[in-house]
């Protein structure tokens, strides 16, 4: 999944044409809109910059809007009528102060407190957002325990309290706060010596208070993965936006160690680092699969009817993984440039399931093997099937390689288990269907089916 | 405003051109001397922005911050020159704070205890006069910033000049918006009395620090470490300005741009040695954009 970005166009008179929402939101607390000379003037005078320029620019931008400074980086790219913007890693301010990390604007909504404790639990600051009930009169220094009336889980069990032995960050603590149900969340804090100074976080109106439509609590628990909120919407982007940025720091330093580009180092340090790198790609794979599974799990996700070829897409899916391939000394028989399969199907969804499926080909083949990907038409289906000479699957293993956090009988091969899972669910997306063939010893055929297109 | 940038003959400058020509001139008086960077403008900018909204909440719960604030954007903030201070302190400030933080040590790794859902920390305990004081100064501190966690100043925090002028002009504005209404005039001019008072009585980290410095005692020299040691900058700038009897914004900036050469002596009072004066040392140095006194520019 690609990080988000946010993209915008001015004219050549500088007035804002088009904007994502980000961006539109910036403009308008600035006082201006749609159609209005852009009021960012940061943003302004980097427009202005590439348009004498007359060459792409990237630079950090700064801006303050009503409810947070926001830092981002934007790409400008100038041309005869104007310029186009993208703005990527956006991020409001303060990241993350010593004693007081703040709260990200989609998490604080406008009906919770926000809250802080020091490590005796003993409360140092509640506010409250503009939608949110009143704050009680004389909470400073009490207890949190005893501002907010703890309530214990389906377990028995505390979550402050469990974090509070752990040091580590909490969720769902239910409570009662001056009569009021609310759900309690917080970060664990640390000082500059890496000791523990308290809890800062989020104190949010229970749903049943909200006059909102119920929602059904059995729809929120995922049957694999237990009460990971899956069908949050949040939940995509907070895994995303906790866990990309960590792990990409940790595979690029750990790469550039185990690469020995600042000078040499011992061989065994840099396999250490190796395996470091190894590890953060496939956590990084993981994030990304747990993002898919999120929006494609999403009720009402449809997948978008592009007209598309079998063949081209497969030979696109080689182009991208054939690097792969020849470190293992695997040969692909790709379909020929007349090998064409008209199709109807989502472009990128459709390279994605290929992808996944070469992918797993050149994971599971012998060395100095040989991997065939093969287009077809039988009726009213346009399909591709990719065999491998690989170890093969029983016919108890096919009965579940597309379940979730299945991995084809192997458990040191990387993935997450969630590639064929999330495959299956795309196909059927697009009605069509992912299905394997396959026997011990005979290697393994995945073929994906998609309705045909007559052209 | 200066007659001095406009040659005579000139129209009346529009306020863009205006504005460009003022800060050339105060460019062409200090060439060598570094400028504000984007993120001190947008940091200083949004504590000036928290501070305006919420004196104008105290004000009149029914003025509109966004239209005060778009107006003012454009026709210039008339304080201007009172808040630049306070405001680039607070900035400065936080982004000492968000710099510490950034780089402090990973918490501990802890063994997985027995999770069994012991009593909640008896938080009843009495606390000694020290851990109370210190309890306050982290109240006071973390009323300085807004519900999403962004830098701001307290109104408790303000000297009763500033917050007056800052009132005044609001209610000025307020004024032309609600003109011809008397009855709502003379309300204004009631809660400007009252904000007025109410201000006088309110306690902010000046007063949380001076209470802390003195129950401290002996105490204050290991504390004062303790304060550097954590990185917890505004219990270090808050026990100073006790100590020197600096308002603590004041103390903020002057530590912030303090050449580290003369740390040590700004810090004497609090009688540190020079090992614990080190991460001090190294934070500041680290802080990039950081306008330091004596110098000839930015460290």
């Amino acid at each position: 999944m690609s990080e988000r970005i946010i993209r915008g166009r001015v004219d050549r008179s500088g007035v804002l044409v088009s904007a994502d929402a980000p961006l539109l939101r910036l403009q308008q607390r600035a006082g201006a809109g749609l159609d209005k000379p852009l009021a960012l003037p940061h943003l302004a005078r980097l427009i202005a910059l590439a348009q004498r320029l007359d060459r792409d620019i990237s630079r950090p931008l700064y801006a303050a809007d009503d409810h947070s400074d926001i830092h981002a980086l934007v790409r400008i790219t100038p041309d005869a009528d104007g310029a186009s913007l993208e703005i990527s890693d956006w991020r409001t301010r303060p990241v993350t102060p010593p004693q007081v990390p703040a709260i990200a604007d989609n998490a604080a909504g406008s009906q919770s407190w926000t809250w802080e404790c020091d490590q005796q639990l003993r409360l140092v600051a509640l506010l409250s957002a503009a939608d949110a009930p009143a704050i009680p009169d004389g909470w400073e220094g009490r207890s949190l325990s005893e501002l907010f009336e703890l309530q214990p889980d389906e377990d028995g069990r505390f979550p402050v309290l469990r974090a509070l032995a752990r040091q580590s960050r909490f969720e769902s603590q239910r409570v009662q706060a001056a009569g009021i149900a609310m759900i309690l969340s917080g970060d664990a804090l640390f000082d500059a010596l890496g000791r523990f100074t308290g809890f800062r976080g989020l104190a949010v109106v229970a749903e049943e208070q909200m006059p909102a439509e119920p929602k059904d609590a059995a729809a929120l628990v995922d049957p694999a993965f237990g009460s990971l909120p899956l069908s949050d919407p949040q939940f995509g982007r907070r895994i995303d936006g906790a866990l990309r940025g960590p792990l990409s720091r940790i595979i690029a330093t750990a790469e550039t160690i185990s690469g020995q580009f600042d000078g040499p180092i011992r061989a065994d340090y840099a396999r250490y680092a190796g395996d470091i790198a190894h590890a953060g790609r496939h956590l990084l794979g993981l994030v990304d699969d747990l993002a898919d599974l999120q929006n494609i799990e999403r009720p009402g996700f449809k997948a978008a009817r592009d007209e598309i070829d079998l063949g081209d897409l497969a030979r696109r899916a080689v182009g991208l993984l054939g690097m792969k391939a020849e470190e293992k000394g695997i040969r692909i028989d790709a379909p020929r440039t007349d090998d064409k399969a008209p199709a109807t199907g989502e472009f990128r969804r459709v390279l994605q399931v290929l992808l996944n499926l070469l992918g797993n080909a050149i994971r599971y083949s012998p060395e100095n093997s040989q991997i065939w990907i093969r287009v077809d038409r039988d009726g009213d289906r346009a399909m591709v099937t990719v065999a491998d000479q690989g170890q093969g699957i029983d016919a108890e293993q096919q009965a579940v390689v597309f379940e979730k956090f299945e991995r084809l009988g192997r458990t040191d091969s990387g993935g997450s288990g969630l590639g064929l899972y999330i495959a299956r669910r795309l196909a059927r997306a697009m009605d069509g269907e992912l299905t394997v063939d396959s026997a011990p010893g005979q290697g393994a055929r995945f073929t994906l089916s998609l309705p045909a297109r007559d052209v | 405003m200066s007659d001095s940038v406009f040659s005579p003959g000139i129209d009346p400058p529009s306020p863009t051109l205006s504005a460009r020509l003022h800060e050339l001139a105060s460019y062409l008086a200090a060439p060598a001397a570094g400028r504000l960077t984007e993120e001190q403008r947008a940091l200083s900018l949004g504590v000036a922005r928290r501070l305006v909204a919420d004196v104008a909440a105290r004000l009149d719960p029914r003025i509109d911050p966004g239209l005060l604030w778009k107006e003012w954007l454009s026709g210039g903030l008339p304080c201007a020159a009172r808040l630049a201070g306070i405001c680039f302190a607070r900035a400065e400030e936080h982004r000492w704070r968000e710099q510490s933080g950034q780089r402090t040590s990973p918490p501990p790794v802890l063994t997985e205890p027995e999770m069994t859902n012991a009593d909640a920390p008896a938080a009843s305990e009495p606390l000694s006069d020290v851990d109370r004081a210190y309890l306050a100064l982290q109240i006071a501190d973390r009323r300085r910033f807004d519900v999403l966690g962004n830098p701001a100043l307290a109104v408790a925090d303000l000297d009763g000049d500033t917050f007056r002028a800052l009132l005044l002009d609001i209610a000025a504005w307020r004024l032309a918006e609600v003109s011809g209404d008397k009855r709502r005039a003379a309300e204004l001019g009631d809660a400007v009395r009252v904000a007025i008072e109410r201000q006088v009585h309110e306690t902010g980290m000046a007063h949380a620090g001076h209470a802390y410095y003195e129950i401290l005692g002996t105490a204050l020299p290991e504390a004062a470490a303790a304060a550097i040691a954590r990185h917890d900058w505004p219990t270090l700038i808050a026990l100073a300005a006790s100590a020197h009897r600096r308002a603590y914004d004041d103390m903020a900036i002057t530590l912030l741009t303090a050449d580290t050469a003369a740390l040590p002596s700004l810090l004497a009072p609090l009688g540190l040695d020079h090992a614990a004066l080190a991460p001090l040392e190294v934070s500041l140095v680290m802080l990039p954009a950081r306008a330091v006194s004596g110098g000839s520019g930015d460290e």
